[in-house]
């Protein structure tokens, strides 16, 4: 009986469940009912077995380093010496601090890196592996432009939660002068400026997606198989899995949202790299030349489906109209068709509509989970060095049920 | 009672503008980003607590016609039957009349669980008639919902056209010279 109520439970239909105190035998039900990958199921869980600790206590940038020290101690034998900590703000997610490091670079001598410790708070609005994103930044080091990466604390074992270092990445995500919101939504750019980014943007979109992985070390990773479902259902299974273990009030939208997911999956044509957050406010440029210098938060990265990616980056929140007032353009860059027309010619792939339009009802239900679900659990259990924030970007969140709403009704 | 929520806020308001904001480090850009956060947040609050109630009791409303629907739409097999079968338990509680605000969200809370329950049943043991019937007045009544959702927070700014947005007080029938705290 108590197997079936849990079961029960998992479907919506029991009040009876703490989910701030979730108990083993609720999470192993959730873990048998959303089967997922590997990693993504061993971080969800401990999530959950962590759920019931304390929330995210102040720290001080004393105890960061002290961390970062550990950390940097227990994998580089050289001397070397932290200066300059400081706080740093921006994104949602992760809790950021800039320091330099006085050492003996491998390969360059006697350096002072600028450096940036990203580590998760308690509970993150968008829980993910430290190893996955370590991994996924190493395998492109050289093909497209990421900042370096240098340690991964993957079970906080040095600092209070995971995290990883970064070197510092050069440039702006956004013109000094221009317009844009917390985490880069919102951004507006300049005619000329967007001329000379749209290109690169695209270029490297194709390069991710034609990368060939085989050789890279991504063993925190499951390769779904070509030619099934098995991709798609992964994913419905992810994040349907986060709205049972987060959620407070439910939305009859986003219940019909999974379930359509679940009726109209698509096949997997080719398992590529999916950087999953690919939009405007995610690269840096730099001012003087117009490059992009680094590609950030491939947190949610998968190998997966290349259709997911075009979908998140054509969705109508990381765009706005152009001067005439007509024009949509993709990520503020170029218009939608030009953009879909530049990344076949240069990946040399095929953008089917039907998948990409399947991935933006799955992305709709992915930012449905993590701004209704996610935010109010964490923030209801004080669980982030910014739960202001993450109650604040809820109010997004309602644009996006109508543009799912949309996409349902309209569904080919 | 002369200490009220919005005299409260707006004097929070004023603290937080004329002698905190200023105080904070420039260089904190996480302190700067949240002191402003605070501030927005104080703003949304004090245009939405005098509607609260409204919002809530029209919600409830348009959500136990949906429910009713449901329950001659979804047809199915075991999982079906069982949720429907909350739902109606639940339907069958006090109306709106003389619910206090808490009962009245308590009870939006339990519609928008057992609907949504319903829904995932229909998904796994009904019939595709079903399905799709299911679909169509789930989509019609979120189409509603979520219009009013989306003016609630109209003034956070998100909406690239926000004059295609009708204000709150319009959706909810109160005409603009009438108190919202009825």
């Amino acid at each position: 009986m108590r197997a079936e109520r849990l079961e029960l439970a998992a479907r919506g239909g029991d009040f009876r469940i703490d989910k701030d105190r979730p108990s083993p035998e609720w999470i192993a039900s959730l873990r048998r009912r959303f089967v997922t990958e590997t990693e993504i199921d061993r971080v969800l869980t401990r999530k959950m077995q962590r759920r019931s600790g304390p929330g995210f206590a102040p720290l001080k940038l004393e105890t960061l380093v002290q961390g970062v020290d550990s950390l940097i101690r227990s994998q580089f034998s050289g001397d070397f010496q932290i200066t300059d900590a400081r706080w740093l703000s921006g994104g949602a997610s992760k809790l950021q601090m800039a320091f330099r490091l006085h050492w003996q670079r491998p390969g360059v001598g006697a350096d002072v890196t600028p450096m940036v410790l990203r580590m998760e708070p308690a509970e993150s609005i968008v829980e993910t592996s430290r190893l996955r994103e370590f991994q996924l930044i190493k395998a492109f080091e050289g093909v497209v432009p990421v900042p370096p990466v240098f340690w991964c604390d993957a079970e906080g074992e040095h600092l209070p939660h995971p995290a990883l270092v970064y070197g510092f990445a050069e440039g702006v995500a956004k013109p000094t002068s221009g317009v844009g919101g917390v985490t880069g939504i919102g951004t507006q750019l300049p005619v000329a400026l967007r001329a000379k980014l749209a290109p690169q943007f695209v270029d490297h979109l194709a390069k991710i997606h034609t990368f060939d992985f085989s050789g890279k070390d991504l063993s925190a990773f499951d390769k779904p198989s070509v030619g099934t479902t098995q991709c798609a259902l992964w994913g419905v299974n992810w994040w349907e899995r986060v709205w049972e273990e987060d959620s407070d009030e439910d939305i009859p939208l986003v219940r019909l949202c999974a379930a359509w997911l679940r009726e109209n999956p698509p096949l997997l044509d080719r398992a590529v790299i999916v950087h999953s957050d690919y939009r405007l406010g995610n690269f840096l440029f730099t001012e003087h030349d117009t490059r992009i210098s680094a590609w950030l938060d491939w947190e949610l990265g998968r190998i997966g489906d290349r259709h997911q990616d075009i979908a998140w980056t054509t969705s109508t929140a990381f765009g706005h109209l152009a001067e005439d007032g007509k024009t949509f353009l993709t990520c503020g860059l170029l218009p939608e068709q030009a953009f879909l027309e530049a990344y076949e010619q240069r990946s040399g792939l095929k953008v089917d509509p039907r998948a990409v339009h399947w991935y933006k009802v799955y992305n709709s239900y992915t930012m449905a989970t993590l701004l209704f679900a996610t935010g109010y659990r964490i923030a209801h259990n004080g669980k982030t060095h910014q739960d202001v924030l993450v109650t604040w970007l809820m109010g997004i969140g309602y644009m996006l049920l109508d543009e799912m709403r949309e996409l349902i009704e309209g569904a080919p | 009672m002369q200490m009220r929520a919005p005299l409260q806020i707006q004097s929070i308001i004023k603290a937080m503008t004329d002698v905190v904001l200023p105080a904070i480090d420039p260089d904190n850009k996480l302190a700067q980003e949240q002191a402003r956060l605070v501030l927005g947040s104080l703003a949304l609050i004090a245009k939405q607590l005098p509607l609260q109630y409204r919002y809530d009791c029209d919600e409830l409303a348009r959500l136990e016609a949906f429910c009713q629907s449901l329950q001659s739409l979804a047809q199915g097999g075991t999982e079906t039957t069982g949720a429907l079968a909350a739902l109606a338990l639940e339907l069958r509680e006090a109306g709106v009349q003389s619910a206090s605000p808490e009962e009245i969200e308590q009870r939006v809370r339990n519609l928008r669980q057992l609907s949504g329950a319903v829904i995932t049943a229909v998904y796994v043991d009904g019939s595709s008639a079903a399905r799709k019937d299911v679909r169509a007045a789930v989509l019609a009544m979120s189409k509603e919902q979520v219009l009013r959702d989306r003016s609630w927070v109209l003034s956070q700014g998100w909406e690239g056209d926000p004059k295609s947005i009708p204000p709150i007080e319009q959706l909810l029938g109160i005409a603009a010279d009438v108190p919202a705290s009825v």
